[in-house]
């Protein structure tokens, strides 16, 4: 495992981290799970770089397209939350819960 | 020029350990675009320079506008940057993790290691990567209408979803 391997290994892993110890806002969450995409998007354009296979370059772009589906996916979840219930804690989505 | 990929590499893990201690919206999209901007220097250093620039548009002028945007919606009064003890600690107890687990694999590391793409072809027009996103057009023309239709679908989602109080898909029972 070289350093760039364990760099990116270690941030994916730790905004995994982020992504599930963190039940305060939904936004911090979503941009968590972008980071994990972003993370992605590098290695796997640098599986084909250092393997110098340049055919694979075609893969990060569709794995971008997919996380643009997903965050706009996201982004509309946060939308629906703010015109519903005010804001994005997601406390406050079992505040009235009887 | 390895030195310089081995500081954007630390830059990398030094930004994701800020988005990842969870501080407010506002300041996690910073560091966001701290990290896009430092893997964008990363697949420069590897010679990934179309793949970057497609990063850099795509990622920053993109998703990152609508996510500053959103964060504007979400607004707190008094945000939590890290200078508040809850973020520090979380992101001190990140960068310790990852200094800690680093022990054990850094037997590996070494200069050589470092292998750029199209090492030998510095007079060539096409970059290979360049060529290889081209291919997409070519061979991979199902992936890429299958991609095409996935964003299609996303749009029906999202209208879908943010339709309005009682008729939406997240309602306010």
């Amino acid at each position: 495992m070289t350093l760039t391997h364990y760099a990116f290994s270690s941030s994916y892993f730790m905004s995994f981290l982020g992504l599930i110890f963190y039940r305060k806002h939904l936004l911090s969450a979503l941009l968590c799970l972008e980071a994990m995409m972003l993370i992605l998007f590098i290695s796997l354009c640098l599986w084909g770089l250092i393997l110098a296979s340049t055919v694979f370059s075609a893969g990060p772009m569709i794995l971008l397209a997919f996380s643009a589906c997903e965050a706009s996916a996201g982004l509309a979840l946060l939308v629906a939350m703010a015109r519903t219930h005010g804001t994005d804690r997601l406390k406050n989505l079992s505040l009235l819960q009887c | 020029m390895v030195y310089m990929t081995y500081l954007l590499l630390i830059g990398l893990v030094l930004g994701l350990a800020a988005v990842a201690s969870n501080p407010s919206p506002y300041f996690a999209a910073l560091g966001l675009v701290t990290v896009a901007g430092m893997s964008c220097g990363i697949l420069v250093g590897y010679g990934g320079s179309f793949l970057s620039l497609i990063l850099f548009l795509i990622y920053l002028g993109g998703m990152l506008v609508v996510f500053a945007y959103s964060a504007a919606l979400a607004s707190e009064p008094y945000p939590e940057g890290w200078g508040s003890w809850p973020v520090s600690t979380l992101m001190l107890v990140y960068v310790l993790l990852v200094v800690c687990v680093s022990v054990f694999f850094s037997g590996g590391w070494f200069e050589g290691s470092w292998v750029t793409v199209d090492e030998f072809s510095e007079f060539t027009l096409f970059r290979g990567d360049s060529g290889g996103v081209a291919l997409m057009y070519s061979s991979g023309g199902g992936v890429l209408m299958l991609g095409g239709w996935v964003l299609l679908l996303t749009l029906f989602v999202v209208l879908e979803l943010t339709r309005g109080l009682s008729r939406g898909t997240l309602r306010a029972v």
